[in-house]
């Protein structure tokens, strides 16, 4: 417990450390760091959620939450509404397509090996990102709304505002599943499944049954993350690998089944990519960030003699 | 047993004397076929040690490019410089496994699918000296791009494949590796350097996947990040490794053949997405019949010799 104490004082003094020196250095860095952060967040707690209780990786993350930006993009555009009154029902439709592919898929891997998962899921993958490639060819796509250019100037720096809305959707994100997790039933049911589901079965509760619920949740959740995607960035086929890879990098470095550090990692990598992207010409570098945070928590475990 | 040999020795005399019965369309086909083969065969070599790698595409365009560097550079002819993409990038994947060995299961897949991403930015943002967005141009062919010597070329490269995969699964590598997947205590009791063993076998796996990839760039006289590093190279292997079936030499080299060609079918008809055809048989072949094509052959004949 003492070392814990320790560990969190210096995660919290170094956290301090940076933020003054970046303040004073480079303000920007701070608010688009904060802006990614959010986004990351709010794609890295779904996962966290699949990969708790159903113990799956799910690498077809990223291409779920792509499928749903398109589901919106499409609708919006033949209906010609904004997208965010498409979202609801985008979130349902991926709750059922959630439902659909655990049935149909994971379900019949639930107990096969790790390595037969992973291959599962990226041949999941692969469906989601060639079907849209395929329907929608590889021609990026993106909304022209105006109201996401809003600015804001304080002093000499000026930035925009609209950014900031996916900070509230991963706190809002968290809040609600923390809720769901602790003061439901259902939640409650949820945790001692992935905590032991030969227990929890032997205690009545149905364990696929759960599974389906949290696989489709996660892809609903995706389904309300996709539209607001769709708001801010362009969309293409294979948009959906990167988030899978940085979600999975983030909730590695939380560590599985710790939900709100997610928030801290996300801040990590945030503010580090906005960092490196703040310098001339070193934008297209940002997204090696990752990569070398995940190689130095790999690093970190292995030398404290953990195992990951 | 004789039977046996006189099959053998019928598929050697057809993979040497094809070219003398075929035109340069299904040369070309075949070369590409016999590359994916090659990919296949490494990916296999690697998954029997129970670590799934994603970091095909990465390999293999790690070799197209120091293949192309040495051939720009250093003016060095196709073979020595194909030869010399493989033996560089063996050495970096080693020096990689040194660190990413460490991680298992998911961490360690996850990984190397991360490697492909991460060696396409460095090599899209090297500069000019490693061509930038546009990539390089080789302007000497290897063979001057024939057909017929490019298919040998092609075909010593899935043998060099197939014989390192036999000489794993003949020798005690093969008991070790086999340990290792099942369970690394055992394997650690019986004095089993588990660390070794696989930084071996990933750095000679990614060899060959860069051997594969420095003669495609030989080949066809280009590489670009974009279709150097294409995930493709990375999907269309798993998905003939686990048609034709995991855990052994000839599962890939048999789904190579069937995938490669119904590939070229599929991109006359489907022209976007032709893919998802890939990521369909994988998810098939994972859920209803994990041993692969061969693996139930195999099954019926012993039932059948029962």
């Amino acid at each position: 417990m003492d070392s814990r104490k320790k560990a969190l004082l210096a995660i919290i003094a170094a956290v301090a450390v940076v933020t003054v020196i970046l303040l004073l250095w480079k303000p920007t860095v701070l608010i688009f760091g904060v802006q990614r952060a959010g986004l990351y967040a709010a794609v890295a707690l779904p996962m966290a959620l699949i990969l708790g209780i159903v113990h799956i990786v799910n690498l077809a993350h990223g291409e779920m939450m792509i499928l749903s930006a398109y589901i919106t993009y499409a609708v919006a555009r033949a209906l010609g509404v904004d997208p965010f009154l498409v979202m609801i029902p985008t979130a349902a439709v991926m709750f059922i397509v959630g439902a659909i592919l655990y049935r149909v898929t994971i379900k019949h891997a639930i107990e096969a090996p790790e390595l037969n998962q992973l291959i599962l899921t990226f041949g999941l993958a692969m469906v989601i990102s060639q079907g849209i490639n395929m329907v929608a060819t590889s021609q990026p796509r993106k909304l022209s709304l105006d109201y996401v250019t809003a600015s804001l100037t304080i002093g000499d720096i000026s930035f925009g505002v609209y950014d900031f809305i996916f900070v509230a959707l991963a706190l809002v994100m968290l809040l609600g599943l923390t809720f769901f997790l602790k003061k439901t039933t259902m939640g409650k049911a949820a945790l001692a499944v992935g905590v032991n589901p030969r227990g929890a079965a032997i205690v009545g509760i149905n364990v696929h049954k759960t599974y389906m619920l949290v696989f489709a949740a996660s892809a609903a959740m995706l389904g309300i993350l996709g539209t607001f995607f769709l708001t801010k960035m362009s969309l293409f086929p294979t948009a959906g690998g990167a988030f899978t890879m940085k979600s999975f990098c983030l909730v590695a470095m939380a560590g599985i089944g710790n939900l709100p550090t997610i928030l801290l990692a996300a801040l990590a990598l945030g503010v580090a990519e906005a960092f490196i992207g703040s310098f001339a010409g070193m934008g297209s570098w940002t997204h090696i960030v990752f990569f070398a945070m995940i190689i130095a928590v790999i690093l970190g475990r292995s030398f404290r003699g953990k195992s990951l | 047993m004789k039977k046996k040999y006189i099959f053998w020795v019928i598929i050697a005399l057809a993979a040497v004397t094809i070219p003398l019965f075929s035109g340069p369309y299904q040369m070309s086909v075949l070369r590409t076929v016999l590359t994916y083969a090659a990919l296949a065969v490494s990916w296999d070599m690697l998954i029997r040690s129970g670590q799934l790698s994603f970091g095909i595409a990465g390999f293999f365009g790690l070799g197209t490019y120091i293949s192309a560097m040495c051939s720009i550079y250093l003016n060095m002819p196709g073979i020595p410089a194909i030869i010399i993409g493989g033996i560089i990038t063996c050495l970096i994947a080693m020096a990689l496994g040194t660190i990413i060995l460490r991680l298992r299961g998911m961490y360690f897949a996850i990984t190397t699918l991360a490697l492909g991403e991460i060696f396409r930015i460095i090599i899209r943002n090297g500069g000019e000296f490693t061509g930038g967005p546009e990539g390089l141009i080789i302007k000497k062919l290897v063979f001057d791009g024939g057909t017929i010597p490019t298919y040998y070329l092609a075909l010593g490269i899935l043998l060099v494949a197939v014989g390192a995969s036999i000489y794993f699964q003949k020798s005690r590598f093969h008991l070790a590796l086999t340990t290792i997947r099942n369970n690394e205590r055992v394997a650690m009791t019986s004095g089993i350097n588990i660390y070794k063993t696989l930084i071996i076998v990933f750095g000679i796996t990614a060899g060959i996947q860069a051997l594969a990839g420095a003669s495609f760039a030989q080949m066809y006289g280009f590489v670009t990040p974009e279709s150097s590093f294409s995930g493709d190279y990375t999907l269309l292997p798993l998905a003939m490794s686990l048609l034709g079936g995991m855990y052994g030499t000839w599962g890939p080299v048999v789904g190579a053949f069937l995938l490669g060609i119904l590939s070229e079918y599929l991109k006359l008809y489907i022209p976007y997405g032709h893919l998802i055809i890939y990521g369909i048989i994988i998810v098939f072949v994972i859920l209803v019949m994990p041993q692969g094509i061969l693996g139930l052959l195999k099954k019926k004949f012993r039932k059948e010799a029962v």
